[in-house]
């Protein structure tokens, strides 16, 4: 679930940048581009001789959804749209998630199509937002408005930091869990989608 | 002596108004579910009282469904509506449970038998010996974009077999999901909220419905535009049908009242019949009214709704001694009363023992039917010998000549020679119409559609069906075992079978308690099962993979295993089996499994076969059945009614001339049916229970026609006539009811009525020779 929250970042902090004039990513996405990149992914899990690393690569296609795919230690993507959340692992579905079932997720949707659009009031219902920070260097940090109930909120703190893009998000969650997420190489392009890339978000809608 | 009696009769009239004044004092409870009407006949006490017990759960639930295309309000309405509905005192709200609390004592009470609860899909990798896939499965869990997993669940479950399991729990609502504590789901941009909660007390009784409706609807209304509120809930079913039975009442009420009034009017042109009809009338009503109330306690309000149509039977005896009044000869009233008085008589015995024959079907809603409609024909015709001639001040009048040339031209119908070809000829029509109608004769029993429900709330139900899931069926499976071990291990062999029937669509879903607590023995079998495929190499890879600090600490297969005793514990996560257990007789134990949508009862029940002590229990179903029955039932005590009024007759007027008074109302009951059915309507228990009615008031018509002689036959024909209008109004109005089961009731009767009056004179045909 916390990992939702990336498309999001990844969407929105460009826009809350430039809403607010002052820090922030200074390229945001329009619809039509597509922006692929790499992540690095550490969970530090309290008991884990070292933490969980996943590599991979990941498109994200305003108006389209996420594809989001693991490539180390094993292959596992991830699909996410507007109709829910698709896992497969070695091409057999291994979740489905419909977003009717997950009203957490199609809030989501909303916050990031407000976001896209310039309004961020759908995050600052959920989070206190706080921006530090120039152009080159930027910070965002999303502290929830609701914290004493880690099933509506899983996250203690998200921070943000990048300079063109989104570079780094830390997540941690109440219990002292971390994710930290680093995104590697990314590249607009107004090019459209992989028609395997297409076909992907497209399993959704199925 | 007349005038003692008549004082008297004054004295319990008034001693009935007394007591009715003081119910109505105290507010009168009506009933209003139809299954109070029924018989509580049942072949198994066993299935009777999981039949009660489901009917219960399922009639005491009341959902509400929130929507908004604003999250934030319809979050906002649900919680005021649920303080409303909390606020009530009559509802015990069980959405609000859903807090993490509640999740983790669940966890709780799961994680220290993780090992023998498994989902069907890991059990199945399993027992095909692909234990890597369940390890797979769990490593994109941990990887994947959603990470489910928890660092210490991880550390000592690392197939994560334990959310698996919960993940498989079924869930009744299954499109629901939990979002900030309010079990929600998202619709094309509606937030929907749910709102269930269990109702603590009758939903039937009106006063119940008033005090939760009334406040709910103020407060949906003060919630402003942009928000809809469905609701589901016998209770709001229960108080759309009583408003209907009301209004039908009244209507229906009215409008006979209103018909008699006019027709007394045109007919007489004078006000005393009039009024004298009215106080025969209002004595019968008020007088059945008291005696039910005292007796039964309460009184249904369909039982009222058939009580109100006395009034056209009642009205009979008081016509019948007006009417005498036309006659040319200008007798004292006490002359006029001793020529209709054996008419009357004959006609009260007779139809009184009709009604009474309603006693010995086993309907407790008949009962009060036959109770109310016996005393107040008795009160009626005791009000008509006793009162009417000391208050009758009537003049002849001058305007009868045309009615009674009307009356006698009909008579001549049946009795002048001439006729005597169109006569047979009618007759041979109606043998037709009889023969073809009879052929066609269908039954129908299905008590699903002899409920009308009210439209609006079923369009609410099917889109909160559509919209959360099942909201789960009437239908469900008993199971009957020794002890509790062996009633869930018999779950868990029909478990196995439904599944498959999910899948073909026969039913969306089913919770069985085995699902939430497996056999003991399929706990131990799944505990070797994961030893056997998991446990080893498989784990030491897991292990090194999730790069955990160590392995979990070896498993102890050995202990005890989750009870249900344990699992239901009150206030705990699981205390809702307590739905699916019932409280079985000693040596015996009896669990549940309820069943999401079942389309295709056939393949249930067929699924069932061959498990001891498993059947399908389908409470409509077996309902049609006994309906059908006590339509065959209704069918003997209409020939049981016929059995019984004929020694009266045969004492009045001989075996053969008996006969012929029977001829009448013998052929209305027989052509009515095969009417209706040539209509294309359907036979029904109701249809059966009208045709005992038709029978009592053919008779009357039958033993008026045949008492009458000489000059008097026309101004008796005119009583008979106005008589039947008269019933036609009340009766026949009942066909224009909503509720199925009412309509088949008044068309019946307006067939039967129609045919009773028409064929009346020749009742006649055996005492020509005589007088």
């Amino acid at each position: 679930m916390r990992r939702l929250m990336l498309a999001l970042l990844l969407a929105v902090a460009p826009v809350m940048a430039m809403a607010a004039g002052a820090a922030g990513p200074t390229q945001s996405i329009a619809v039509g581009e597509v922006l692929r990149g790499r992540f690095v992914q550490e969970r530090h899990l309290k008991g884990f001789n070292a933490p969980l690393r996943t590599e991979g690569h990941f498109v994200l296609a305003p108006g389209r959804g996420l594809i989001w795919r693991a490539e180390k230690p094993f292959a596992v993507t991830t699909v996410i749209t507007a109709n829910g959340l698709v896992q497969e692992v070695g091409g057999s579905e291994t979740m489905r998630m419909p977003s009717s079932r997950l009203p957490f997720l199609s809030r989501l949707y909303d916050m990031l199509g407000g976001a896209l659009a310039g309004d961020w009031r759908a995050l600052e219902t959920d989070f206190v937002v706080t921006r530090a920070g120039d152009d080159r260097h930027w910070q965002v940090d999303l502290t929830p408005r609701k914290a004493d109930d880690p099933i509506a909120m899983p996250f203690h703190a998200i921070t943000a930091q990048g300079s063109r893009f989104v570079e780094t998000v830390a997540m941690v969650k109440p219990d002292g869990d971390a994710d930290n997420l680093s995104f590697l190489d990314q590249a607009l392009s107004s090019a459209s989608l992989t028609a395997e890339e297409a076909a992907a978000l497209d399993t959704l809608t199925k | 002596m007349i005038r003692i009696a008549a004082v008297l009769w004054l004295a319990v009239v008034a001693l009935a108004g007394g007591y009715l004044v003081q119910r109505l004092h105290h507010g009168l409870a009506f009933r209003t579910d139809l299954m109070a009407l029924l018989p509580r006949e049942q072949q198994d006490p066993t299935i009777q009282h999981a039949n009660d017990t489901v009917t219960r759960a399922l009639s005491q639930r009341v959902l509400l469904l929130v929507g908004g295309a604003d999250r934030a309000r319809a979050r906002d309405a649900a919680a005021e509506l649920t303080r409303q509905l909390t606020a009530t005192g009559l509802v015990e709200i069980t959405t609000s449970g859903f807090d993490k609390d509640r999740l983790q004592r669940l966890g709780a009470l799961y994680f220290p038998y993780r090992r023998g609860l498994l989902a069907e899909d890991d059990r199945r990798r399993l027992l095909d010996g692909k234990g890597g896939e369940v390890a797979l499965r769990a490593l994109s869990q941990v990887f994947g974009f959603v990470g489910m997993a928890d660092a210490r669940l991880v550390q000592r479950d690392p197939f994560l077999l334990m959310p698996g399991f919960f993940a498989s729990l079924p869930l009744p609502l299954s499109k629901l999901t939990l979002d900030d504590g309010m079990l929600s789901m998202s619709d094309g941009g509606t937030t929907w909220v749910l709102i269930a909660g269990r109702l603590t007390d009758e939903p039937y009784a009106l006063d119940v419905q008033r005090r939760l409706i009334g406040p709910l609807d103020e407060a949906v209304d003060r919630l402003g535009p942009g928000l809809e509120v469905l609701r589901l809930g016998a209770v709001f079913f229960a108080k759309a049908g009583a408003e209907q039975a009301m209004s039908e009442t009244s209507s229906i009420g009215v409008a006979s009242t209103l018909g008699t009034v006019l027709l007394v009017l045109v007919a007489f042109r004078a006000l005393a019949p009039l009024w004298l009809s009215l106080l025969v009338i209002g004595v019968g009503v008020m007088t059945a009214l008291s005696a039910s109330l005292w007796a039964f306690g309460e009184l249904h309000v369909g039982a009222l709704l058939f009580g109100v149509s006395l009034i056209g039977v009642a009205v009979d005896y008081s016509l019948q001694y007006c009417s005498e009044i036309f006659a040319s000869d200008d007798a004292p009233p006490r002359n006029r009363l001793r020529r209709v008085l054996m008419g009357i008589t004959l006609g009260t015995a007779t139809t009184v023992i009709g009604y009474l024959t309603l006693f010995l079907a086993p309907f407790p809603g008949l009962h009060q039917i036959a109770a109310f409609s016996a005393v107040g024909l008795v009160a009626a015709w005791l009000t008509v010998v006793l009162w009417l001639p000391l208050l009758d001040r009537s003049k002849p009048p001058r305007h009868g000549a045309g009615m009674l040339a009307a009356a006698a031209g009909f008579l001549a119908l049946w009795e002048n020679p001439r006729h005597h070809r169109a006569r047979v000829a009618v007759l041979g029509l109606l043998a037709v119409i009889g023969v073809a109608g009879l052929i066609r004769l269908h039954a129908d029993d299905d008590v699903r559609r002899m409920q009308s429900l009210s439209a609006g709330l079923v369009a609410q139900q099917q889109r909160i069906q559509s919209l959360i899931g099942s909201t789960g069926g009437t239908q469900f499976f008993l199971i009957q075992a020794p002890d509790d071990e062996t009633a869930l291990q018999r779950e868990e062999q029909l478990i196995a079978r439904l599944r498959p029937l999910v899948g073909q669509g026969a039913l969306s879903g089913f919770q069985a308690p085995a699902q939430y607590v497996p056999s003991a023995a399929r706990q131990r079998e799944n505990r070797a099962l994961v030893h056997a495929q998991l446990d080893g190499t498989l784990l030491d890879e897991q292990v090194r993979q999730l790069g955990l600090s160590q392995a979990p600490a070896a498993a102890d297969d050995s202990g005890p295993v989750l009870t249900l005793a344990e699992a239901r514990g009150a206030g705990g996560p699981l205390s809702f089996l307590s739905m699916l257990l019932l409280d079985g007789t000693a040596g015996e134990t009896l669990h549940v499994v309820t069943l999401d949508h079942a389309t295709r009862l056939d393949l249930l029940a067929q699924a069932a076969e061959g498990l001891p002590g498993v059947r399908l229990v389908d409470p409509a179903g077996d309902f049609s059945a006994l309906l059908a029955k006590y339509r065959n039932r209704a069918m003997l005590l209409l020939a049981l009614s016929a059995a019984l009024m004929a020694p009266l007759l045969a004492w009045r007027y001989g075996i053969k001339r008996g006969l012929w008074v029977m001829l009448p109302p013998s052929l209305a009951v027989v052509l009515a049916p095969a009417v209706r059915a040539l209509a294309g309507g359907a036979f029904t228990f109701f249809d059966a229970m009208a045709l005992v009615l038709v029978l009592s008031v053919g008779v009357d018509y039958a033993v008026f026609c045949a008492e009458t002689s000489g000059s008097r036959k026309p101004v008796t024909m005119l009583a008979v006539a106005m008589a039947a209008c008269t019933a036609l109004m009340s009766f026949g109005l009942l066909a224009l009811s909503d509720v199925l089961a009412v309509r088949h009731f008044g068309s019946t009767m307006l067939v039967g009525i129609l045919l009773a009056f028409l064929l009346a004179p020749l009742a006649r045909s055996g005492m020509g020779s005589v007088r």
